[in-house]
């Protein structure tokens, strides 16, 4: 199917796409280059249309800096950053298909989460913030960039768990700029955190 | 091949209840040659072209639309809202609003199998598992309750039980499974519905489990019966058993569960089976088909089940019947000698009746298992093939995923996952991707697992039903 329509399209297009032609072709039946529509569409099923998430444990991604997916998402490829799925899933995708899903996924609106959140555990929180992780978490954690994801406005339970992970891994939670700092964070700071972020919209 | 269709193709066709149509002719994005190809008149043959069935497509109502210069690019009609057909409407409208996309289906509430284990118990009610249209409605769905009872390929259209009647350009088809009741002597659809539930299809059926199980007394033994592959949910069954142990451990700690198999293995067999025996002790038993746990017969007076070797008493029993495509795609002779639709992999197009597209569990679909995530994926992929068929373009190279996640505990979820891609026009998995949960994972990844699948049915019914 794909070879017909590069044959149509030989005479008209560019010779960069003319070679991807040739090259797609023998590739097997129903081969050639997947959209990043088609690709990122697999992901909604767990993170929401557009990777907006419903909640609760399930990380909102739509809307994430594009070089910070592509970093998280070649980790979990590579086993380099822990989970108890995502590393199963990006290994099914190439290099080329993880650039395709960030890109897709950082053109998506960030989509906060819809619920109220108690405001004097958000309180805590703002100080600890204020404290520890302003410094690359700017803006309350609206800020992001290829290596600090947001985390305004994302869900406070996955928020926990990411962080309860980093803590347990100890020093080898080291891929991460922020590893030390979340070491000594006891159980009721990374809840009053994750609260405080989902909270800033 | 279409044992049950319709005789009236020359009978003046009723056009079918239109949605609002969003657009004005005016605001078509300029640089597609495609589309703009296809705001000719001409376009519709262009489309009936390139998708190879010649002049049939055009109907009295499409010709009328088309010369009028405010139809509709085309008409797609979907037949059942669950986890494969609800995306499939969703995302045909996302990719191409000018299409005009109804989907039909015969409740008004869906209630999902997903996580419908947990009302058995008592983790959840019905309430938190069913769903309405309005969500699929906003987005420019039309949504029409109605059951489909014909097919006819060669007049593009569907009829529904009252007698109204659906023209089609594309037809895609979610109907999930039927039941075969006569595959076990003594079994019967109206025993399933008053004495042996298989709550397959969630609903009133699950709810009676339930209240067998709460009316049998401390000690009385459960039987569940599991089907042979291929069928609905391959983990199921498994997550059932440990779902009804959560409930007795703490309200009848005596009580057995029996899973009498008709398979000698089954999904994530070593993870249940080992957190049975961490949660459940021996509470749950598992009898092979090789151990003589494939059943043949049932007495439901006397609750007995009759295997090749010996029988059974249960004071319970939640008989899984064989399965089969559902009815509509037996009846149109959609489906193979498997009782499943043969499909083209890529475009889930039948591979026995053009312009019919069928997904979900009905399909055969290469190397995925029946379940909501795979209907999910498939229904995205195929909404993909059907608008590019219908600008007369190549159908798309395909990306699929699916993920079953179960629940054994408060604390203890277990998954399966799986990538896939096209290769020689079947389905098969990426190599080295996917997978189980590790066996020798911590309690707090067991524990994040549970939160997960509880995020995971948030997530696949908001990306379904918002
Ligand atoms: C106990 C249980 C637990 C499960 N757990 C999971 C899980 O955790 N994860 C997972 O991924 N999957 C799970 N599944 C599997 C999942 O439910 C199915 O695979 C999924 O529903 C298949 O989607 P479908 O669109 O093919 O069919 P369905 O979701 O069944 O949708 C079919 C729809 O079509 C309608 N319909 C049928 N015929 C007609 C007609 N003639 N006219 C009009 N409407 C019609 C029906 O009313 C129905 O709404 C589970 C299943 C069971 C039974
Ligand atoms: C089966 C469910 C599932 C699927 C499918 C899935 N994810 Fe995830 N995702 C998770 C879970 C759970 C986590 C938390 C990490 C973990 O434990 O695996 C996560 C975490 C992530 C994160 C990390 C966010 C952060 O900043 O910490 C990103 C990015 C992500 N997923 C992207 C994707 C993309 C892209 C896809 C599709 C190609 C995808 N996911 C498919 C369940 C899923």
């Amino acid at each position: 199917m794909f070879a017909a329509r590069c044959r149509s399209s030989i005479r008209l297009l560019s010779p960069a796409l003319f070679l991807a032609c040739l090259l797609a072709v023998p590739a097997a039946w129903g081969g050639g280059v997947r959209s990043a529509d088609m690709l990122a569409h697999t992901c909604a099923g767990c993170h929401g249309t557009g990777g907006a998430s419903a909640g609760a444990a399930m990380p909102t991604i739509g809307g994430m800096e594009k070089i910070y997916l592509v970093n998280v998402l070649m980790d979990y490829k590579k086993g380099l950053r822990s989970s108890t799925i995502m590393g199963r899933i990006m290994r099914g995708y190439s290099e080329q298909e993880i650039a395709a899903i960030a890109s897709w996924l950082a053109d998506r609106p960030w989509v906060s989460t819809d619920r109220p959140v108690d405001g004097s555990l958000a309180h805590r929180g703002e100080l600890i913030h204020q404290e520890f992780c302003e410094t690359c978490h700017g803006d309350g954690g609206r800020g992001q960039d290829s290596k600090s994801p947001r985390l305004a406005g994302q869900w406070a339970p996955y928020i926990r768990y990411t962080l309860e992970s980093c803590r347990a891994k100890g020093l080898s939670c080291k891929t991460r700029q922020g590893a030390e700092r979340v070491l000594d964070l006891d159980d009721a700071d990374i809840d009053a955190l994750a609260h405080y972020y989902e909270s800033q919209k | 091949m279409t044992s049950r269709t319709i005789a009236t193709k020359t009978a003046a066709i009723p056009a079918i209840a239109q949605p609002p149509i969003e657009r004005s002719e005016g605001s078509e994005p300029s640089g597609s040659i495609s589309r703009r190809r296809l705001l000719t008149a001409s376009g519709a043959l262009l489309t009936a072209a390139t998708l190879g069935i010649g002049g049939g497509l055009i109907t009295p109502s499409r010709v009328r639309a088309q010369s009028s210069g405010a139809g509709p690019k085309a008409r797609v009609v979907v037949v059942g809202g669950g986890y494969g057909g609800a995306i499939a409407a969703k995302y045909l409208k996302l990719a191409e609003p000018d299409i005009r996309v109804t989907l039909i289906e015969r409740n008004p509430r869906y209630v999902s199998c997903p996580l419908s284990n947990e009302v058995l118990s008592g983790e959840r009610d019905l309430d938190s598992l069913t769903f309405d249209y309005r969500g699929l409605s906003r987005r420019g769905v039309a949504i029409m309750g109605d059951e489909i009872v014909a097919i006819d390929p060669d007049a593009h259209q569907i009829r529904g039980a009252g007698g109204a009647r659906y023209n089609y350009d594309k037809l895609i088809l979610s109907p999930g499974v039927s039941l075969d009741f006569a595959a076990i002597e003594g079994m019967s659809a109206e025993l399933a519905d008053t004495q042996i539930p298989h709550a397959w299809k969630a609903g009133p059926q699950t709810a009676l489990l339930r209240k067998q199980m709460q009316a049998m007394p401390d000690g009385g033994v459960v039987a569940i019966v599991a089907p042979p592959n291929p069928f609905r949910c391959p983990p199921g069954p498994y997550e059932r058993a440990a779902q009804m142990a959560m409930y007795f451990k703490h309200h009848k700690p005596k009580s057995k569960i029996l899973i009498l198999d008709a398979k000698d293995a089954f999904s994530k067999q070593g993870l249940f089976q080992a957190g049975w025996r961490e949660h459940y002790g021996d509470m749950i038993e598992w009898v092979s088909a090789a151990g003589g746990g494939a059943i043949e017969a049932i007495d439901a007076k006397s609750r007995t089940l009759s295997g090749a070797v010996e029988d059974f008493e249960a004071d319970v029993i939640n008989l899984i019947p064989h399965q089969r495509a559902a009815q509509l795609a037996v009846d149109a002779g959609l489906t193979d000698d498997s009782g499943w639709c043969p499909v083209n992999q890529q475009t889930f197009e039948s591979l026995l009746a053009a312009d019919i597209h069928i997904i979900g569990d009905a399909a055969i679909a290469g190397a995925m298992p029946k379940s909501g995530y795979a209907a999910n994926s498939q229904g995205k992929v195929c909404a993909a093939a059907v608008a590019a068929a219908i600008n007369g373009e190549a159908p798309p190279a395909t990306s699929y995923v699916n993920t079953c996640y179960s629940i054994l505990a408060h604390n203890h979820g277990i998954s399966v996952a799986g990538v896939y891609e096209l290769k020689d026009g079947n389905i098969v998995s990426v190599p080295g991707a996917g997978g189980l949960s590790p066996a020798d994972a911590d309690a707090r990844t067991r524990a994040m697992e549970a939160e997960y699948a509880i995020g995971w049915f948030r997530n696949i019914t908001s990306d379904m039903f918002t």
